[in-house]
C-alpha cells in the first residue's frame, strides 16, 4: 500500500522532462537521535525545507548536476556538503555536531522560523524569546502588538487580551503547552493569565483555525510554547530584572533548570509589582463629569502579579513525558473614578496618598494549571497526549452601591461579603490525543480533543449564570508534499458540544406590575437551559515556494458554540447602564474564510502581502436596542444578543529593505473592514474594530567588536488612522502618531551572554486614545512616556563526559 | 488585492451616528442640576428631547445619593449634605411614553414625591435612546426637602 502511494505520487509529480534525480536524507545528532526541524538548503536552485519529525527530508525532480547542501540547526555546527546527483547511496546520513560557539543563533533561528511559515498554509507569525525581550510590554499580548494584524483590548497597564484582525474574546483560542487556556475569555476588563517570561516561542495563527483547535478558533489562535528541554548533563538558569518608569514597575523572573540523562526539571518564579500609571493629561472626562488627576496618575490602577512554574519530565529514546505545574496570581485595581462606565466620586485624599496601593474597586485572579504532555514514537508514528486541569478563579471587589431595586443598605444577613461584586470559579479538564504518521509524502495527523468545564458564580452582582459544558471533537489532517515546490493541506473535523445552564434568582425583590397591581418579588434571572451543538468543519490549503516566491492560500469553514452569556444573560450590567438579554435559541456561529499570502524575497528587500476575506452567515453580537426594560432591566436600555450576516476583509503588508549591511527599514501595515449585512445594525461595523495602522521601523545592528554582540538601535514610528466606523455605544476615535525606541546588546561575561534591553515607549509623551481599550468609552488616554530597562543574565553549565 | 477592491464597492447603506439629545436649557425645564423637590408634593418633569431620525424610549430613575457615589454628568457641583445611612429613600424607576415617529418631543409629566421619604441628596437620571440604539444619559444631582 505504502509503495503504491509513493509510486502514485511520483507519477503525479514527475514531469516528462529530462533526466531527474532524487535526494533524500536523514539528519541526526552525535547519538544518532533524529533532529526534526533542521533547515536543509540546496544550492543552486534556492530550494529549502525542514527535516520532518523523524529527521528526514527529500527533494525530488532535481536536475543531474553538482549541488551544495547546507544543513543547519540551532546549537549545532552548520554543515556544507558538496555532492553530484545522482548519488550512489540510497539515502544521505548527516550527523550534526554540537556547536562550541553559538554565534549564528539568530541567523539559524530566523531561517527556521521563515521555513516554518513556508510549510504552513494558514497565515502565521512566529516570534521567539528575543522578540519578546526586545518588545516587552505590560503583558504578553501587549508585547505581540507590534506584529501586523494583532491588536489588544487592554485595561490599565498590566493586562490585555488579544484581537486578531479585529476578532477577540471567545473568537481567539490561546493554547498554552498544548492545552487550550480557559479563563474568562468573554470579559473585556481583565487580561490573559499568562506569564510572558515563561513563554519561549509564540505562534500567531491569523484566520479561521477551527479544524485544528476546535470551537472558538474562528478568528485565529495563539500558540504559546514553553522553553525547550535542557540538554543532557546541563544545569543552568537565568535571572531577568525589569523596571519601568511610567508605572514604577519592578519585577524579576528567576529560572533554574537541570538534566542528567533522562530526568529533567525546569522551575521559574516571576514577580512584578507596579503602581498607578500616568498619562499626559491632568484631567479626564468620565461622561461629562470632569475628573482631576493627581500628578497625571490614573488613581488605583496599580497591581501585582506572581507566577510559579514547576516542570519536570522524563526523556528516553522514543518516549518523553513532562508535567507542567503553574500558578499565576494577580491583583489589580480599576480606575477609581469610574468602575465600568459610571462616574464615581472618590475620596481623593485616601486614593492619592499612595500610588502603589489597591483600594476598591479591584480584582483578583488566580489561575492554576497542571498539564501532562507525553509522546511515544514508533515506526513513523508519533503518539501524543496532553492531559490538563485548570482552575480559574476571578473575584471583583467593589463598594456596594444599590442600583435599580437593590435595597438601599446591604443586608447583614446575606452570606456574600458586601464588597464582593462578582466571582467566577471555573474548573476545566482537557484531554488531547493525537497520532502523527509519516507515510511517504504524506504527514497524516488524526486526533481528538475533549474538554469538560464547570463554572460557578458568586458575589452580589449578576451577569452570567453558572453552567457546565462538555465539548469533544475529532479531526484528520493531511499534509502532502506534492513536489519540492508544492505542499497541499486538507483537513476535516467534527465537533460535539453540550452546555447546561443553572437557574439563578435575584437575592433582592423588584417591583413588578401585574394584572392585580404592583407586587414585589425576587426575579428569576436565568432559567435552566440545556443545548447540544454539532458541527462539521473543513479546511484546504496550498503552499508554493519557488526561488524568490512564497505563495500560500487557504480556504476553510470554522465554527463557534454560543457561550453561556450569549444564551442566558438576563441582568443589568450596571457598569454600562445596560440590561443584557441572551437568546437561548442562538445557533452556532459559522465562518467561511479565504486567506492568501504572497511573499517576494530579493537579496536586499522583501515584500509580503496577506489579504483575507471572511463571511459569517450568523455572527453573534450584543445589539443595543431602542427599548428600556422596567421588569428585569430596572429602567436600563435593552441590549440583546442577536445574529447577523457579517462580511470582513482586510490584510497586512510587510515591506523590508536592507539599506546598508547593518541598517534595515521595515514597514508593517494592517487593515480590517467589517460590515454587517443584515439585521438591525445593517451597514454598521462590528464592535472593537481596530483602525488601519502602519508601523515604520528603522533598525541599526552594528558590529561593536567581540565583546558586544547582537547590538541594535531601533526606532518605531506608528501611524494609526482615526476610527470613524463605529456601532453604538462606541465613540469615534481620532488617529494618532507615536514613537517608540528600542536598543540593546549582549555582553559575554565569563562566557555567559548577558542581555541588556532598553525601550522608550511613547517617546514624545503623546496623548492618544486607543479605540480598542476597555477605558476608551470613558476617554482615558493611553500611558505616557515609559522607559523600560530589562536585563537577562543566563548561567549555563554543561558537563562534558 | 482583488478581494479588497471587490469588498469596497457596496458601502451604500446610510448609518445613523447621532446621539439623541436631552435639552434642559429652556426656562421651564425641570428638574435641572441642583434643583430641589418637596416631599409630599407633585412636580412636573419638563425637558425637550431631540433626535436626527427618530426618538426611541425615555427612562427616569430617581435614587438616593446619601453615600455620595455620584452619577452626576453635569459640570457644576451642588452643595452636598453629609453622608448618611438611608432608611426610607425615595426610589422611582419608570418610563414615559414617546409617541412613535417623533424627531422632537416636549416632555411634561407629573411625578409625585411621597411625604414619608428620607430628605437629602438624590440623583435624577434621564436615559434617552433613539431608534438606532444610541443612548444619552443625564445624571442630575437634586435634593428632596
Amino acid at each position: 500500500m505504502k509503495h503504491t502511494l509513493i509510486l502514485f505520487f511520483i507519477a503525479l509529480s514527475t514531469s516528462s522532462l529530462a533526466q531527474t534525480a532524487h535526494l533524500s536524507g536523514l539528519v541526526v545528532d552525535e547519538n544518532k537521535s533524529p533532529l526534526p526541524g533542521a533547515t536543509i538548503r540546496l544550492q543552486p536552485g534556492k530550494l529549502a525545507m525542514q527535516s520532518n519529525r523523524i529527521g528526514r527530508f527529500s527533494f525530488t525532480d532535481l536536475a543531474e548536476e553538482t549541488y551544495t547542501l547546507i544543513v543547519s540547526y540551532v546549537g549545532y555546527e552548520t554543515q556544507n556538503i558538496s555532492l553530484t546527483l545522482p548519488l550512489k547511496e540510497h539515502e544521505l546520513s548527516i550527523v550534526l555536531k554540537p556547536a562550541l560557539q553559538q554565534l549564528d543563533v539568530a541567523v539559524i533561528e530566523g531561517d527556521r522560523l521563515a521555513l516554518r511559515k513556508q510549510e504552513e498554509a494558514l497565515n502565521i507569525e512566529v516570534v521567539g524569546r528575543s522578540f519578546i525581550q526586545r518588545n516587552l510590554g505590560g503583558s504578553l499580548m501587549k508585547s505581540m502588538e507590534r506584529l501586523p494584524g494583532i491588536s489588544t483590548i487592554g485595561i490599565g497597564s498590566g493586562q490585555s487580551k488579544p484581537l486578531i484582525r479585529g476578532l477577540g474574546f471567545n473568537r481567539v483560542v490561546v493554547m498554552d503547552k498544548g492545552v487550550k487556556h480557559e479563563g474568562q475569555q468573554w470579559g473585556a476588563d481583565h487580561g490573559l493569565e499568562i506569564d510572558q517570561f515563561a513563554a519561549d516561542e509564540v505562534e500567531l495563527i491569523k484566520g479561521a483555525a477551527s479544524f485544528a483547535f476546535g470551537s472558538d478558533a474562528i478568528g485565529g489562535a495563539i500558540n504559546i510554547k514553553p522553553a525547550p528541554t535542557p540538554g543532557k548533563n546541563e544545569v543552568g538558569g537565568s535571572v531577568n530584572i525589569i523596571g519601568k518608569s511610567n508605572n514604577s514597575l519592578y519585577g524579576t523572573s528567576v529560572n533554574l533548570f537541570g538534566r542528567k540523562e533522562a530526568w529533567f526539571f525546569d522551575a521559574r518564579f516571576t514577580h512584578q509589582d507596579y503602581g498607578d500609571y500616568r498619562t499626559p493629561t491632568d484631567r479626564v472626562y468620565v461622561y461629562d463629569y470632569a475628573v482631576n488627576l493627581d500628578e497625571n496618575y490614573l488613581r488605583n490602577t496599580a497591581g501585582r502579579e506572581t507566577s510559579l512554574h514547576l516542570n519536570t519530565g522524563y526523556i528516553h529514546d522514543r518516549f518523553r513525558s513532562t508535567f507542567y505545574l503553574s500558578n499565576i496570581h494577580s491583583k489589580s485595581g480599576f480606575f477609581a473614578n469610574a468602575h465600568g462606565l459610571e462616574p464615581r466620586r472618590v475620596d481623593t485624599d485616601q486614593h492619592d496618598r499612595s500610588n502603589r496601593d489597591m483600594l476598591l474597586p479591584n480584582q483578583q485572579v488566580n489561575h492554576l494549571k497542571l498539564i501532562n504532555r507525553s509522546e511515544y514514537q514508533f515506526q513513523g508514528h508519533r503518539l501524543a497526549m496532553e492531559l490538563g486541569y485548570q482552575r480559574n478563579y476571578r473575584q471583583e471587589f467593589s463598594q456596594y452601591v444599590n442600583h435599580g431595586y437593590m435595597p438601599p443598605v446591604y443586608p447583614e444577613a446575606l452570606s456574600i461579603p458586601a464588597d464582593l461584586e462578582r466571582a467566577f470559579d471555573k474548573h476545566v479538564y482537557s484531554l488531547n490525543l493525537r497520532d502523527e504518521l509519516i507515510l511517504g509524502r504524506h504527514e497524516l495527523t488524526t486526533g481528538t480533543n475533549v474538554e469538560q468545564q464547570s463554572n460557578k458564580i458568586g458575589g452580589w452582582g449578576f451577569l452570567v449564570p453558572s453552567f457546565r459544558q462538555t465539548t469533544a471533537g475529532a479531526f484528520v489532517y493531511d499534509k502532502l508534499r506534492l513536489s519540492n515546490l508544492v505542499l497541499l493541506h486538507g483537513a476535516v473535523r467534527y465537533d460535539y458540544g453540550h452546555i447546561s445552564i443553572d437557574p439563578y434568582v435575584d437575592w433582592f425583590t423588584s417591583e413588578v406590575t401585574t394584572d392585580r397591581g404592583p407586587i414585589s418579588e425576587r426575579l428569576p434571572r436565568a432559567n435552566s437551559l440545556s443545548r447540544t451543538f454539532n458541527s462539521f468543519v473543513w479546511s484546504a490549503g496550498i503552499n508554493y515556494n519557488r526561488n524568490r516566491w512564497m505563495l500560500k492560500g487557504n480556504i476553510g469553514k470554522s465554527f463557534r458554540m454560543p457561550i453561556a452569556k450569549e444564551l442566558s444573560a438576563n441582568g443589568v450590567n450596571y457598569h454600562y447602564f445596560s440590561y443584557e438579554r441572551g437568546d437561548p435559541e442562538l445557533s452556532p456561529e459559522q465562518s467561511y474564510q479565504a486567506d492568501l499570502s504572497m511573499t517576494w524575497k530579493e537579496k536586499k528587500w522583501s515584500v509580503q502581502l496577506s489579504p483575507f476575506y471572511n463571511y459569517f452567515p450568523n455572527y453573534i453580537y450584543l445589539n443595543p436596542t431602542a427599548e428600556h426594560d422596567y421588569y428585569y432591566g430596572a429602567g436600563n436600555q435593552v441590549f440583546e444578543y442577536t445574529q447577523s450576516k457579517v462580511v470582513r476583509f482586510g490584510g497586512e503588508i510587510q515591506l523590508e529593505y536592507q539599506l546598508l549591511k547593518s541598517l534595515r527599514a521595515q514597514l508593517l501595515g494592517e487593515y480590517v473592514h467589517a460590515r454587517q449585512r443584515s439585521g438591525q445594525k445593517l451597514g454598521y461595523t462590528l464592535p472593537f474594530s481596530p483602525p488601519p495602522s502602519a508601523l515604520l521601523n528603522l533598525s541599526w545592528s552594528p558590529e561593536l567588536g567581540e565583546r558586544l554582540q547582537d547590538s541594535y538601535f531601533s526606532l518605531d514610528y506608528r501611524i494609526t488612522a482615526a476610527q470613524n466606523r463605529i456601532v453604538p455605544p462606541e465613540k469615534k476615535t481620532p488617529g494618532y502618531q507615536v514613537f517608540h525606541v528600542q536598543a540593546g546588546t549582549t555582553i559575554h561575561i565569563y562566557h555567559q551572554p548577558v542581555t541588556f534591553s532598553l525601550q522608550v515607549q511613547n517617546l514624545l509623551n503623546t496623548r492618544y486614545l486607543e479605540h480598542t481599550s476597555f477605558y476608551r468609552l470613558i476617554e482615558l488616554p493611553e500611558a505616557g512616556r515609559n522607559i523600560i530597562l530589562s536585563l537577562k543574565i543566563p548561567v549555563t553549565f554543561k558537563k562534558t563526559t | 488585492m482583488l478581494l479588497l477592491l471587490a469588498g469596497c464597492g457596496n458601502d451604500q447603506e446610510e448609518i445613523d451616528e447621532v446621539y439623541p439629545e436631552i435639552i434642559l436649557t429652556a426656562p421651564d425645564a425641570f428638574p435641572v442640576q441642583c434643583s430641589a423637590l418637596a416631599s409630599g408634593e407633585t412636580f412636573t418633569f419638563r425637558a425637550l428631547l431631540q433626535d436626527n431620525i427618530e426618538l426611541g424610549s425615555l427612562s427616569v430613575d430617581i435614587h438616593h445619593n446619601f453615600d455620595h457615589h455620584t452619577h452626576s454628568t453635569e459640570p457644576t457641583d451642588c452643595d452636598m449634605e453629609p453622608v448618611k445611612t438611608p432608611e426610607n429613600p425615595f426610589l422611582l424607576i419608570r418610563d414615559f411614553p414617546i409617541p412613535a415617529g417623533q424627531r422632537a418631543y416636549e416632555v411634561s409629566f407629573d411625578i409625585a414625591v411621597p411625604a414619608d421619604v428620607d430628605p437629602g441628596d438624590y440623583h435624577f437620571m434621564i436615559r434617552l435612546t433613539d431608534k438606532t440604539g444610541w443612548q444619552s444619559i443625564r445624571g442630575l444631582s437634586i435634593k428632596i426637602n
